[in-house]
C-alpha cells in the first residue's frame, strides 16, 4: 500500500477569521430580520417552509440535479482510467472517500464539485478541461475541487443560498402585493405596513448579498489554499487558472441588451445564480487575485517556511 | 461590414464555417420614430424595389428583453450582408440610429481547432456592434446569461481577424446576445 505525504503549509489563519465572522454576520442579519417579521406578526414560517423545502432539495440532490442540468455523465474506472486513477489518487492523499465522476461533453474548460459530504461527492470535469491542462494543472483542479468538497462549502452554500433566496422570493412577493393590494380587505392601515417591509427586506437582501459575495470568496480561496495542501503544487493551480481564463476571463457573462434597458427586478442574486456547485471559474473572486496567492504560497513553500 | 464578405468565402472554402443564410439587427424603439412604427411598410421598398434589390426576405420580431429585431434570410451571403448594411442604413438615415444596437450574422461554425479533436457544427454568432463598429463572435452553449464558449470564440476571432474582418480588441466589449429569436 502506498502512503502520501501531503505537505502542510500554514493556515491562513487571517482568512479563517473573516471567514467566521462573515458567517456571523449573516446570521446575526437575518436573526434580526426574523425578529423584525415577528414582531409585526408577519406570516413569516409559511414563505421559510416553502424556501426551505426548495433548497432542501437542492441540497439533498445536488449530485443528481446537477448531473441532469449540466449534462454530466458519471464515468467508470473502466471508461475513463487516467482521469479515475488520478481522481483516486487526490482522494487518497486528501484522505477522502473516492467521489463519483463525471465527464461533461463540453469544449469550455472546467470542473466543479458538488455533495453534501465527502460520501455523497461528485466531481466533474469537462472534455475541454482534459485537453487543455498538463497532467499536473488537471490533479490541482481535481485537488482544488476535492477541497470544496472537504471543507463542507456546499453546505455553506445552500445556508446562504437558503437566506438571500427568501429574502428576494419576499421581496417579488411585495412587491405584487403593493401593486395589487391583497392580503384581504383592510388595506387601508396595511399599505403602510407592507411598504416599510419592503424597504426593511431590500436593505437586508442587500447587505445579505454582499456578505454571500464575501463568503463565497473565503471559501474561494481557502479551497486554493487545502486544494495546494492536497496537491502539494500551488503552482499548477495557478498555472491552470492563468491557462484556461487569464485571457477569457474578460469576455463578460452579461447580456448586449442589458446596455440599453436596465434589468427590472434581480429575483435570482448574481452571485449564486443557479449553481449548487462550486464551480471552477467563477469570475469571483477574480482569477487575478487567486493566482497572486498561490504563487506566493509556492514561493513559501520553496523556501522552506511552513 | 463589408469585409465579412470576404471572410466568410475563405472560411468557407477552408471547411472552418457555413453560413446559416440568416442575420438580423436589433434595435430598442423608443415610439417616437415615425420610421421605426412603419418599419415593414418602410423596408419593402428598400428590399424588394428597384434595379439591383437584393429581395433578401425580411420579417420583424421581439424578443424577451423587448428588443426589436429585423431578421433576414438570403441564401446568398454577400446579399444578405449588402441588405443587412442597407436596412442599417435606412435606419440610421431616418433618425434611429441611437436605437441601433447590433447586426448579427448566423454561422455554423465546423472549424478543426488547435487540439485537432473532431466536432459537429456549432451554432455561432458574429456580432456588429453598431457602437463600436467592430465584430466579435458570440457561440452560446446554453440560454441563461453567462453561457458562453470562449475557447471556441476566442479561436473564431483568430481566424476572422486574419481574413481581415476588424474584430473588437477589448474582449470586456464582447456583450453576449443569450435568445436571439431566429
Amino acid at each position: 500500500m502506498t502512503t502520501f505525504t501531503t505537505r502542510r503549509f500554514n493556515k491562513d489563519s487571517g482568512l479563517v477569521m473573516r471567514m467566521y465572522f462573515t458567517m456571523l454576520m449573516l446570521g446575526f442579519l437575518y436573526g434580526l430580520f426574523a425578529l423584525f417579521l415577528w414582531s409585526i406578526n408577519f406570516p413569516i414560517i409559511f414563505i421559510g417552509v416553502i424556501v426551505g423545502v426548495m433548497v432542501g432539495v437542492q441540497y439533498f440532490l445536488s449530485d443528481r440535479l446537477i448531473m441532469w442540468t449540466s449534462g454530466a455523465k458519471e464515468v467508470s474506472r473502466a471508461e475513463e482510467p487516467k482521469l479515475y486513477a488520478m481522481v483516486e489518487r487526490v482522494a487518497a492523499k486528501a484522505g477522502m472517500p473516492m467521489p463519483k465522476v463525471a465527464v461533461m461533453d463540453s469544449r469550455v474548460p472546467n470542473a466543479f464539485a458538488t455533495g453534501r459530504n465527502p460520501k455523497n461527492a461528485l466531481v466533474a470535469v469537462t472534455v475541454g478541461i482534459c485537453e487543455r491542462l498538463s497532467e499536473r494543472e488537471l490533479e490541482a483542479v481535481l485537488a482544488h475541487e476535492m477541497a470544496h468538497v472537504r471543507n463542507r462549502d456546499m453546505r455553506v452554500l445552500a445556508i446562504a443560498n437558503f437566506l438571500v433566496t427568501l429574502t428576494s422570493f419576499l421581496m417579488t412577493m411585495l412587491f405584487w402585493n403593493m401593486l395589487f393590494g391583497g392580503f384581504g380587505g383592510r388595506r387601508d392601515n396595511q399599505g403602510g405596513v407592507i411598504m416599510i417591509v419592503f424597504l426593511v427586506t431590500l436593505v437586508v437582501q442587500f447587505l445579505g448579498q454582499l456578505l454571500v459575495l464575501a463568503l463565497t470568496r473565503y471559501r474561494e480561496y481557502g479551497a486554493d489554499h487545502s486544494g495546494a495542501e492536497i496537491s502539494g503544487d500551488p503552482g499548477a493551480l495557478a498555472s491552470a487558472l492563468e491557462k484556461i481564463s487569464g485571457v477569457m476571463a474578460r469576455i463578460p457573462d452579461e447580456d448586449l441588451r442589458r446596455l440599453q434597458s436596465a434589468s427590472a427586478f434581480m429575483i435570482i442574486p448574481a452571485a449564486l445564480k443557479g449553481e449548487g456547485g462550486m464551480n471552477l471559474f467563477s469570475t469571483h473572486p477574480p482569477v487575478e487575485e487567486r493566482v497572486r496567492r498561490l504563487r506566493e504560497l509556492e514561493k513559501r513553500a520553496r523556501m522552506g517556511m511552513r | 461590414m463589408s469585409s465579412v464578405i470576404r471572410a466568410e468565402s475563405r472560411l468557407r472554402a477552408r471547411g472552418e464555417v457555413a453560413p446559416a443564410r440568416r442575420a438580423g439587427i436589433i434595435f430598442s424603439d423608443p415610439g417616437d420614430n415615425a420610421f421605426l412604427s412603419s418599419l415593414d411598410a418602410e423596408l419593402r421598398p428598400v428590399l424588394y424595389e428597384g434595379e439591383g434589390a437584393t429581395r433578401t426576405s425580411f420579417e420583424l420580431a421581439v424578443d424577451d428583453h423587448d428588443m426589436h429585431w429585423v431578421i433576414l434570410e438570403d441564401g446568398n451571403f454577400q446579399d444578405l450582408v449588402s441588405s443587412t448594411y442597407t436596412v442599417g442604413n435606412a435606419m440610421s438615415a431616418n433618425g434611429a440610429s441611437e436605437s441601433l444596437l447590433a447586426a448579427v450574422f448566423e454561422f455554423y461554425f465546423t472549424g478543426a481547432s488547435g487540439d485537432g479533436a473532431y466536432r459537429s457544427a456549432t451554432r455561432s454568432y458574429w456580432i456588429y456592434r453598431y457602437d463600436l463598429k467592430a465584430f466579435y463572435p458570440f457561440v452560446p452553449v446554453g440560454d441563461s446569461e453567462g453561457e458562453r464558449d470562449r475557447p471556441t470564440e476566442m479561436q473564431l476571432a483568430q481566424s476572422i481577424r486574419k481574413e481581415g474582418v476588424r474584430v473588437e480588441s477589448s474582449l470586456e466589449e464582447w456583450l453576449g446576445l443569450w435568445g436571439i429569436p431566429f
